[in-house]
């Protein structure tokens, strides 16, 4: 009796370091965050004080918020399939027989290393009117010059292409390693039962990096509702909103606007939609995936 | 029916001779083996066969026609990979019938199939299964069902039984030679186990080192080995290969003092002798010391030293305790092979004796 006490202890005293941490940096700030999107934003003049969910009508009432959900659902529509894709064809690509294929897997690994600014101010120059490379390609065509990063029809566009360049070498890396262990042998029968590339990986390679899928989809929807670094250094959210996206706007609720309520009230909603989106996945896939 | 024809071919990786110049044939209807110690290069002949390798060099002839630059596919053979390479995703049947899917034979007819070969290989009841929660038999069965509902003429195996235990081993190799009768089918099956090659086999090819050191009916190999590896290789325990010193009028067993065995040079010849071929006399013979006993139940194999040289003997039943020490033993002289002791071939000009009676 007294043994299994003790034993209790150490078991609670061997998780307290990490559950502290994990209460203080994270179910303390989110259950905090949840309570201060229900008081309003404490004024030098008026103090803080309960208004229930009047942030919540507020911010079905802010069209800039429906502009900015927007945005972020065509920036998540437009990267997450496509880095997916590029991800699994360079994974392809790369784990077969080529020369110097450890040089091209770092190549395309790249991107990931490189701090965001940097990337940022790469991509900088490739938008910048008249001097960067896309215009000097679109002028090797003939065509006008154009301000990529100033125009509202092409800014997300743009985003969205950088986005896609550095997250599919990330997501590639998973696929390697997905490709790897698995054996050779089952492309060989299939190859020997008369089945085409593309059959076989429609019908055996791609169900077996189902796992995989799952995991880069989540992180790869997760990063589609965290992006806010890029926008920083690239367009501010700009111009006119086009580019601005949930992070970017809570960040800018919270520090440009000293708005901290809204921006608790925006957080509120975009964990609530993570949640749904985790947690949907997992059962949405959970039946159709198969883990060995 | 179909069969299968190697002219000449090579498969070389770099300075690495997998296959070396190898020639055979497998006459339709027929289980060839092909037998080899680790590394002969015996999976790298069938995946020649198969076309998962292109030959450097040489040709490649099914049912008459040249396939030596076709793909798998086209080739109409199926294949049984020695770790069955089964799909984990796919059930039991969709195993099966994953290469009826391929080539669109219609759902009725592949049912029709299905149930026909599941039964055959024993696998009813068992279709809606995942791999994964299959023993190693039946995971086996499905590899094999997965290559006969094909209904290629041509079946290729890469050591399908050595996953398997000794019992499981040995019902396999039953029904696998039975269902290649039933079926006709041209069976290439590649094993190191020189028992799987003896009690399947129509015909063995013995592989060293990419090249085919003999080839034959099992009888022929086990009788006549062309070369003491051949004679070492096919047999258990294996052949005493000897050397030898010389004596009056030839050669005797080195360090022995006995009389002529063969009647040539001893410095240039082996002389072999299988332990099953040796008794064990009460007068004459040689005089041989026994070193260690191994029961195996129906035998018991003797190790001894006759001379300078060990030599291992097979007596049915147990060794009587009682004659351990010094015994004296004989053979005939048709059951003695002699080798070449440089390049190890079979030396046919050269005549063995009988030890004296
Ligand atoms: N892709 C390759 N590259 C280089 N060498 C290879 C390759 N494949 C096989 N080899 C070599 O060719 C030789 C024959 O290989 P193979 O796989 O045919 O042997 P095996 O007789 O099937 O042996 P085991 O009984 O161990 O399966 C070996 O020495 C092996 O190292
Ligand atoms: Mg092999």
């Amino acid at each position: 009796m007294h043994e299994r006490r003790l034993a209790h202890v150490y078991g609670w005293l061997l998780l307290l370091p990490a559950a502290v941490l994990l209460v203080a940096f994270t179910h303390y700030p989110t259950v905090a965050t949840l309570y201060d999107s229900l008081f309003s934003t404490a004024t030098r003049l008026r103090p803080s004080t309960f208004v229930g969910l009047d942030n919540y009508r507020a911010l079905g009432a802010d069209p800039v918020f429906w502009q900015v959900v927007q945005n972020n659902f065509w920036f998540a529509v437009g990267t997450v399939p496509a880095s997916i894709a590029l991800a699994i064809a360079m994974a392809l690509w790369v784990n077969g027989r080529l020369p110097g294929r450890a040089l091209v897997r770092m190549a395309y690994f790249t991107p990931t290393v490189l701090p965001m600014i940097a990337v940022a101010n790469i991509w900088l120059f490739f938008y910048t009117p008249e001097i960067g490379l896309l215009d000097k390609l679109v002028a090797a065509f003939g065509g006008s010059s154009h301000n990529w990063l100033g125009d509202p029809s092409t800014v997300l566009t743009c985003i969205i292409a950088m986005t896609i360049w550095k997250e599919a070498g990330f997501f590639m890396i998973f696929y390697l390693a997905a490709l790897q262990s698995i054996s050779p042998e089952l492309r060989e029968a299939a190859t020997v039962e008369g089945a085409s590339r593309w059959y076989y990986f429609r019908r055996i390679l791609f169900p077996l990096l189902m796992p995989t899928t799952l995991f880069v989809l989540i992180n790869a929807l997760i990063n589609a509702f965290k992006l806010v670094d890029h926008l920083f250094i690239l367009t501010k959210g700009g111009p006119d909103n086009a580019s601005n996206l949930l992070l970017y706007y809570i960040y800018e609720a919270a520090f440009s606007f000293f708005d901290t309520a809204y921006a608790a009230t925006l957080t509120a909603v975009l964990l609530g939609f993570l949640a749904v989106m985790a947690v949907s996945q997992f059962f949405l896939f959970d039946r159709r995936i198969h883990y060995r | 029916m179909s069969d299968i024809v190697l002219k000449g071919v090579s498969k070389h990786y770099g300075s690495v001779r997998a296959v070396d110049d190898i020639s055979f044939e497998a006459a339709a209807g027929s289980f060839l083996v092909l037998l080899g110690p680790s590394g002969c290069g015996k999976s790298t002949a069938l995946r020649l066969i198969a076309g998962l390798e292109e030959p450097t060099a040489g040709r490649v002839l099914i049912a008459g026609r040249d396939v030596t630059r076709d793909p798998p596919s086209q080739r109409h053979v199926s294949m049984v990979f020695q770790s069955y390479a089964l799909f984990p995703h796919l059930d039991v049947g969709e195993n099966i019938v994953f290469g009826l899917k391929v080539r669109r034979v219609a759902a009725a007819e592949r049912h029709r199939r299905l149930e026909r070969v599941a039964e055959l290989v024993g696998l009813d009841g068992l279709l809606d299964r995942r791999p994964a929660q299959l023993s190693g038999g039946q995971r086996q069965r499905v590899a094999l069902a997965r290559a006969i509902i094909a209904e290629n003429a041509v079946c290729l195996m890469d050591e399908p039984l050595s996953n398997l235990d000794a019992q499981l081993r040995h019902e396999m190799r039953v029904e696998i030679r039975a269902l290649q009768q039933r079926l006709g089918m041209t069976v290439v099956y590649v094993t190191h186990d020189q028992i799987e090659a003896m009690s399947m086999a129509d015909r063995i090819i013995l592989l060293r080192e990419g090249r085919v050191e003999q080839s034959g009916e099992p009888e022929a190999l086990y009788a006549r080995p062309s070369s003491a590896f051949a004679a070492r290789f096919i047999g258990t325990p294996p052949m005493n290969i000897l050397r030898l010193a010389a004596v009056d009028g030839g050669a005797g067993i080195r360090g022995a003092a006995n009389g002529r065995l063969v009647d040539g040079p001893a410095d240039a010849l082996l002389l072999g002798i299988r332990p099953e071929a040796i008794r064990i006399v009460e007068r004459g013979g040689l005089p041989a010391e026994v070193v260690s006993v191994d029961y195996h139940g129906a035998d018991t194999v003797v190790t001894t030293r006759v001379g300078d040289e060990p030599l291992m003997l097979r007596v049915s039943g147990h060794f009587p305790a009682g004659r351990r020490g010094a015994i004296r033993i004989g053979w005939d002289a048709a059951a003695a092979h002699v080798f070449d002791a440089k390049t190890g071939n079979r030396r046919e000009e050269f005549h063995a004796f009988a030890p004296p009676a």
